[in-house]
């Protein structure tokens, strides 16, 4: 058996002087709601493009309408593939129109990079390296999301480092920056054991802020604390880390 | 983004064999992404024909008897197109698939008709090999 594409019937022309008598509003209508259910199981088919299924539903319930009164017997179609075909090309057309295919791709960059930040966080949180269901709780994200972003993320590690992924956030602001405040071999060997003195949870504080580039408020959420205790830690760690170094240079912003 | 060596050209014959399970589909879905992909879709074609290959296997699982077995996927690049057929190998046979199978059928079939160029499918001694063609410059609705 073999399907391939039909040719699409054309829209009826409209004829606004044509009302419908009471009984064609009932067949309308019935014919409607017994088709409700394709519409809802056709959006469902377009779930995983990021679209809340709500509107979806939507689309493809005012798509189902357009080709009730669309539809002409006379083509010899039967009407649910008609209706079938009418409802993706909305479904397609609502995604088009929202520019899907430039968020799309967007959309996957932002949820690589998102995954690094709540990897780093899952890792402290965890002791161990987090699931892919793990990240995908952690980012809202569904597991299949999760893996498109890490095999799309192969290729978008070769961006380069300054690329900007949004006006004030440019990639290289992710990087961390601990390096840019002890620029030399020395610098880092005095920190080494300063950082071995600090109680691992305040360790970890700072590795999250300064390496792994999370806000105070995503350490709050990962450590369980409030956002004000994680401001206090890393002062009070920053101040045993110059004391422990010897520096008193100004806490990296 | 991609180099040359990403690059997916006509004759390339990628297969996928997986346990013949519904929600092992996904494995599908996301292999024929970076499949279209490599093959130069663009990002609306490569969403179609995700959504397709997902129903190519629902259609291949459903239409068939098998208690258990594989679902195996060939995804070959030619020219402009790709093509993929889905077929099962029985490692077990189970029930006839009842009127509900039709119902899936139905659907896929129709789902199909929208978003690529050729389909179809037969039946094989009790089993589905179904397959699709879709080519890339927005030739699908």
């Amino acid at each position: 058996m073999t399907g391939g594409r039909e040719g699409t019937p054309e829209p009826q022309s409209e004829d606004p002087g044509t009302e419908l008598t009471p009984l064609d509003a009932a067949a309308r209508e019935e014919v409607i709601t017994s088709n409700l259910g394709l519409a809802h199981q056709l959006a469902r088919r377009f779930l995983h493009r990021g679209e809340p299924l709500d509107d979806l539903v939507q689309v493809a319930s005012v798509a189902l309408v357009k080709s009730v009164d669309r539809f002409d017997p006379a083509r010899g179609v039967d009407f649910s593939a008609f209706a079938t075909r009418t409802i993706i090309g909305e479904l397609k057309r609502h995604f088009r129109d929202k520019g899907w295919a430039v968020r799309a791709s967007r959309r996957v960059q932002e949820l690589y990079l998102e995954l690094g930040h709540a990897t780093g966080a899952l890792v402290q949180l965890l002791g161990r390296n987090p699931t892919v269901t793990e990240l995908a709780e952690a980012t809202g994200a569904s597991e299949e999301a999760v893996i498109e972003a890490i095999e799309a993320g192969q290729g978008y590690r070769a961006t380069s480092i300054d690329a900007t992924e949004s006006e004030d956030d440019p990639l290289s602001a992710r990087l961390g920056e601990l390096d840019g405040n002890y620029d030399s071999v020395e610098d880092r060997a005095l920190l080494g054991p300063a950082l071995a003195t600090l109680p691992p949870r305040e360790q970890s504080i700072l590795r999250m802020r300064f390496v792994e580039g999370l806000t105070q408020s995503e350490i709050a959420v990962a450590v369980g604390v409030s956002q004000m205790h994680v401001s206090r830690l890393l002062s009070s760690s920053l101040q045993k880390l110059r004391e422990g170094i010897g520096q008193t240079e100004s806490e990296p912003r | 983004m991609t180099d040359a060596a990403d690059v997916l050209v006509t004759g390339d014959r990628i297969e996928l064999r997986f346990p013949a399970r519904g929600d092992l589909i996904v494995l599908a879905r996301l292999v024929t992404s970076a499949i279209s992909a490599r093959a130069g879709f663009d990002i609306e074609e490569l969403e179609d024909l995700r959504l397709a290959v997902g129903e190519l296997c629902l259609l291949t699982l459903h239409g068939s008897d098998a208690r258990s077995g594989d679902l195996c996927l060939e995804l070959t690049v030619l020219g402009d197109a790709i093509s993929v057929v889905c077929t099962l190998e029985r490692a077990a046979a189970g029930e006839a698939p009842g009127p509900e199978a039709a119902e899936i059928a139905q659907l896929s079939e129709q789902i199909l008709d929208a978003l690529v160029d050729e389909h179809g499918r037969e039946s094989l001694d009790g089993s589905v090999r179904a397959w699709l063609r879709k080519r890339r410059g927005g030739h699908a609705e």
